[in-house]
């Protein structure tokens, strides 16, 4: 076999802090080969990025490689100078980052970033640099090649920029790719995009990628093989179809298990979260580090020695760092609860009636600008949420479901339109003017768990603050009792209250949101996106959490996402959302099943799923969302929809076709020809 | 004359310090000591930058305190014999010497410094307190509602700003206007702003209990109203608040010139924190506008806040010392920085030391103040 292009063998990599020495990467081993797709998955704070920048050389004034070695085309990396290390970095290991806006220098034109990288490494002229570089924008699927080339990086969109560094990363042919994360930042559309680019030209090149993420997946469809890491450590290794059916280690199984799958639902099976936290650098146990959180934790065999990597298959280079492999039964389903049935349907509480939000944008509103836009953030929605389900609103961004959300709880007032809440009109009625009783009864779960709560007080305190607020308790002892309440409500210990903010994680913080929202026993509880900033693990624990005191409270839930499977698990019913306009409603069942909206189509196609036998029909959308300032004449999805008739659907709006049940779809062609189409998902 | 020399100078002058270094013993050691329990100033422990510029602030507060204890002479003491001498001339009646020269009427510049330093530690930061708190009181209403008001305070705030500032003075402290009520008028204004602030403080967060509000409220006004009669017109019933006018006119015009550098920083802060999810989480459960703006924007825009302070002190110190420059300021006997720098300066040919004591004196406090400052923007920028 030919020499790995990349070797790391037992790499440790420590981080001098003034405290102490933080062990962030400890007996590390991969092997990525020539061609390969190595997928690095695990949670943040794992190390992985870490690794990545190791490779590179990139760990900064505090970080050091203590331990192993990197070893590059078979030459250990240690022993290449600093003129040599710079030649290689950027032509034969380049490295693309997670924010593309932060990887483009914005006082640089694009066209003089990407000239660099050939004249630096190559050595060439000017003029074959930039036909290179134009060429090289064609293949990145970049339309419009000399505009762009002009373009500084704030004129184009996340999409067009990440295309930009790849094609950077690309432009001299280098052997390894190092991917740190590169579509977390963009939307699910356009990451499908990302992804299917990365691998064929990947292919075409010949370039050996190590992907890092960690969503798995993203990873069961860009890459081969996958290393699976937890605290510092690889727990298992192998080809990818491989480890995801035959996988050997509990952690592996807890992730595979915590993640929501285009087949399940709430009632069906549960998530099952992976109980108790990743434990910090210095607190780390002794045996295996995830001894503490395994089901099958064995105080002889897995708390005293480290573990070693064991192999389980040698065709498919699978090992695993579990110390009981034999003895674990890994074919035992998942034990799960089955939850109570459907709820049949009850009462309507919340009517949104031809509801439009518009914003005014000039240069100063004030004084009067010369040039005047509308944003239509909400044009003419109607959908009804009856008591006690669970209603998704699912879109990409700019579609106007946050917009949505703040007109519903009054910190913006609609435009047009009516929104009925126990047969009263609220659209109108800003926060401040409603009465203290609307006020309790409608709350929000806010979408970043770092901003949701405020960092100069405590958490029992804001609590208190809430319970105050929504008129809950005559006293300050009743209040304080209530709050302890709250916290077991959400499985946080009573000791939580006397801490600040930036002593808890994000999924603690988002807990306490939780609570925050659920004080004054609410009717609707709108989250925006609760889960989207957290770990996957985590996600798990928080989602379950949610449906728990949804249904124990009876509320009403609007869950808005941009995550169809994490939709898929928790709702009842869908509203799809492009552009501000509603593009379908109906039950989950109707929206997953044809006949689709060719948006939803799309959608669902584009989320990675992390299930190897499950396979999707592809639809890939080309160009970007449209400016909202500018929208589409016509069906507003007609630039990018891949069955749009030409005459019809870029000059009229389209009507909307009622289906039995509720269910409706917003487009020109008829619903049987939708019909025709056949399932996204096929199993 | 018989003189000391230069060792002996300091000597004496580290000697007569012994009461500031003994508290600055004290005060280190306490802050070290406890520097967990006390939030960003236990911090500072750490950068040694802060911790100088600690080190030299509060060397000169001590320096006040102690001043009658450290000062070998009366700062208004003349003497006929000994004038404009340089640094270690002893007065052979008393046999003191005057370890930094004396000025052209004698009296001992050591001595002056400190008592010097006693009027600018009191005006400096009071003045600017005040001038916190007007500026805090428009500066969370108009960057929270925007709109008109806003665009007047801030027009009314770059005309302060942008007018010359000795030009300002001069109106504001001229000999003609102190004869005047307008400096009665603009404390008047200025000192209704605490109150104000105090009662929407209270009222914000009380709101709801009125058993808790109630006596809050009357506290604030009896206390409020005494210390404003007595600074204000002078007519304090008991007889302890009393503020030379001429002093009230100086403090009114340095908080009419600080207040809208003030009013701006807050202005810019509030409006970015009133963009974050827990404002809007406030808003969402029916807080008023100034709970939101005193409990949830304001206590996370201290950090900048705390910065500028410093800052501040430093500018209305050098502020104080040019009012004393061009005679603006206090009257001609006193000790404050500004006045000695402007008594001496014509002497520089004459005795080329007879400004250092007052001016290094300025420069090492404003010094010692900036570097706190960067010392806590630092370490506030790591929590």
């Amino acid at each position: 076999m030919s020499t790995p292009v990349l070797e790391i063998e037992n790499l440790s990599v420590s981080f001098m802090t003034r405290a102490a020495e933080v062990p962030a990467v400890m007996d590390f081993s991969m092997e990525v080969n020539e061609g390969d797709a190595m997928g690095l998955v695990g949670e943040s704070g794992c190390g992985k990025s870490t690794v990545a920048l190791a490779i590179m050389n990139y760990l900064g004034g505090t970080g050091k490689i203590v331990g192993g070695s990197i070893r590059y085309r078979g030459r250990d990396m240690s022993t290449f100078s600093e003129n040599e290390l710079e030649n290689i970095r950027g032509s034969e290991i380049a490295m693309i980052y997670q924010e593309p806006m932060a990887s483009l220098n914005p006082a640089m034109r694009i066209s003089s970033q990407l000239i660099e990288v050939p004249i630096l490494h190559e050595n060439i002229s000017k003029g074959e640099a930039w036909n290179r570089s134009v060429e090289m924008l064609q293949k990145v699927n970049l339309p419009d090649q000399d505009r762009i080339m002009n373009a500084f990086p704030h004129q184009l969109s996340g999409g067009q920029q990440q295309r930009i560094v790849i094609a950077m990363a690309l432009l001299s042919k280098p052997s390894l790719l190092l991917l740190d994360e590169p579509t977390t930042a963009l939307d699910v559309t356009v990451e499908a995009g990302i992804i299917n680019l990365i691998k064929n030209l990947s292919k075409e090149i010949g370039t050996s990628m190590l992907f890092v993420s960690h969503n798995l997946g993203l990873i069961l469809e860009t890459c081969n093989k996958i290393t699976v890491m937890y605290s510092g450590e690889t727990v298992e290794t192998g080809e990818i179809k491989q480890v995801f059916r035959n996988m050997r280690h509990p952690y592996t199984q807890g992730l595979l298990r915590s993640i929501p799958l285009p087949g399940k639902n709430k009632y069906d099976a549960p998530l099952k979260a992976i109980s108790g936290q990743l434990p910090l650098p210095h607190e780390r146990p002794n045996g295996c580090n995830f001894g503490p959180r395994c089901p099958h934790f064995n105080q002889k065999s897995c708390a005293s020695n480290d573990i070693e990597m064991a192999l389980v298959n040698k065709k498919y280079l699978h090992s695993s760092r579990c110390s009981r492999i034999d003895q674990i039964k890994w074919d035992e389903k998942n034990i799960s609860s089955k939850k109570s049935g459907k709820k049949s349907s009850k009462d309507t509480l919340l009517t949104i009636n031809k509801l439009s939000k518009d914003y005014d944008v000039a240069a100063n509103v004030v004084f009067g600008g010369k040039k005047k836009g509308t944003i239509k953030a909400n044009v003419d929605l109607n959908f009804d949420a009856k008591v006690g389900e669970t209603l998704a609103i699912v879109g990409e961004s700019g579609c106007g479901k946050s917009t949505f959300a703040k007109v519903l709880l009054g910190l913006e007032e609609a435009s047009n339109g009516k929104v009925l809440f126990e047969k009263k009109d609220i659209g109108k009625i800003s926060v401040e003017d409603r009465d203290r009783k609307t006020v309790s009864e409608i709350q929000m779960i806010f979408q970043n768990p770092f901003d949701t709560l405020n960092p100069s007080h405590s958490v029992g305190g804001q609590i208190i603050r809430t319970l105050e607020k929504v008129g809950v308790g005559s006293t300050v002892e009743e209040r304080k009792q209530r709050m302890y309440e709250l916290l077991d409500l959400v499985k946080l210990p009573r000791e939580f209250d006397k801490r600040m903010p930036r002593q808890l994680s994000g999924g603690q913080k988002q807990r306490i949101g939780i609570a925050r929202a659920f004080a004054g026993s609410p009717k609707i509880v709108v989250a925006d996106e609760p889960v989207s900033a957290l770990d996957v693990s985590v996600q798990a624990a928080v989602i379950e959490l949610l449906i728990d005191i949804q249904e124990k409270f009876d509320t009403t839930m609007l869950f808005i996402s941009h995550d169809l499977s994490v939709v898929r698990y928790v709702a009842d019913r869908v509203v799809v959302m492009y552009l501000g306009k509603i593009a379908e409603v109906g039950t989950t069942e109707e929206i997953f099943s044809p006949p689709y909206h060719p948006y939803t189509e799309a959608l669902l196609s584009a989320v990675p799923i992390a299930d190897p036998d499950i396979k999707k029909r592809q639809i890939l959308l080309e160009g970007a969302l449209p400016s909202p300032l500018n929208p589409p004449k016509g069906c507003v999805f007609n630039t990018r929809c891949p069955n749009a008739i030409k005459g019809k659907c870029d000059s009229l709006e389209p009507p909307t076709q009622k289906l039995e049940n509720g269910h409706t779809i917003t487009c020109h062609i008829n619903t049987k020809e939708l019909s025709k189409k056949g399932n996204v998902f096929a199993q | 004359m018989e003189t000391i020399n230069t060792f002996q100078i300091w000597y004496v002058f580290f000697l007569q310090l012994t009461p500031v270094w003994i508290s600055l013993l004290i005060t280190f050691s306490a802050l070290f000591y406890w520097r967990k329990y006390l939030g960003v100033l236990g911090h500072l422990c750490n950068s040694r930058i802060g911790l100088v510029g600690l080190f030299i602030v509060l060397f000169w507060v001590f320096g006040a305190i102690f001043a009658d204890m450290i000062a070998l002479f009366e700062p208004f003491e003349q003497s006929g014999m000994y004038r404009r001498k340089p640094p270690g001339v002893i007065n052979s009646k008393v046999g003191i010497p005057y370890i930094f020269g004396t000025d052209t009427l004698g009296r001992d510049l050591f001595s002056r410094m400190f008592y010097g330093s006693q009027t600018v530690l009191l005006i400096a930061p009071a003045a600017c307190v005040v001038a916190y708190v007007v500026g805090i009181t428009l500066g969370l209403p108009s960057g929270y509602f925007g709109g008109r008001s806003d665009t007047i305070l801030s027009f009314l705030a770059n005309l302060v700003l942008a007018f010359p500032v000795i030009l300002l003075f001069y109106l504001l402290v001229a000999p003609g206007v102190r004869e005047t009520i307008l400096p009665n008028i603009m404390a008047g204004v200025f000192f209704l702003f605490p109150i104000i602030f105090a009662l929407m403080v209270v009222y914000s967060r009380y709101s709801e209990r009125i058993n808790v509000l109630a006596p809050s409220v009357i506290f604030i006004f009896l206390i409020g109203a005494w210390l404003y009669s007595g600074l204000v017109f002078n007519a304090d019933p008991l007889g302890l608040v009393t503020i030379d006018p001429n002093e009230l006119n100086i403090f009114a015009a340095v908080v009419f010139a600080s207040s809208p550098g003030v009013f701006r920083l807050v202005r810019g802060l509030t409006m970015d924190i009133k963009t974050r999810d827990y404002v809007a989480a406030a808003m969402t459960r029916g807080e008023g506008p100034f709970f939101i703006m005193i409990w949830e924007i304001l206590p996370n825009a201290r950090g900048p806040l705390i910065v500028d302070s410093c800052l501040r002190v430093g500018y209305v110190t050098i502020l104080l010392g040019t009012l004393g420059f061009f005679g603006l300021g206090m009257e001609p006997e006193s000790p404050d920085w500004g006045s000695m720098i402007n008594q001496t300066r014509s002497y520089i040919r004459l005795v080329p030391t007879i400004v250092l004591p007052a001016t290094l004196a300025l420069a090492s406090f404003v010094l010692g103040l900036n570097l706190l400052a960067d010392g806590l923007r630092e370490e506030s920028a790591k929590d």
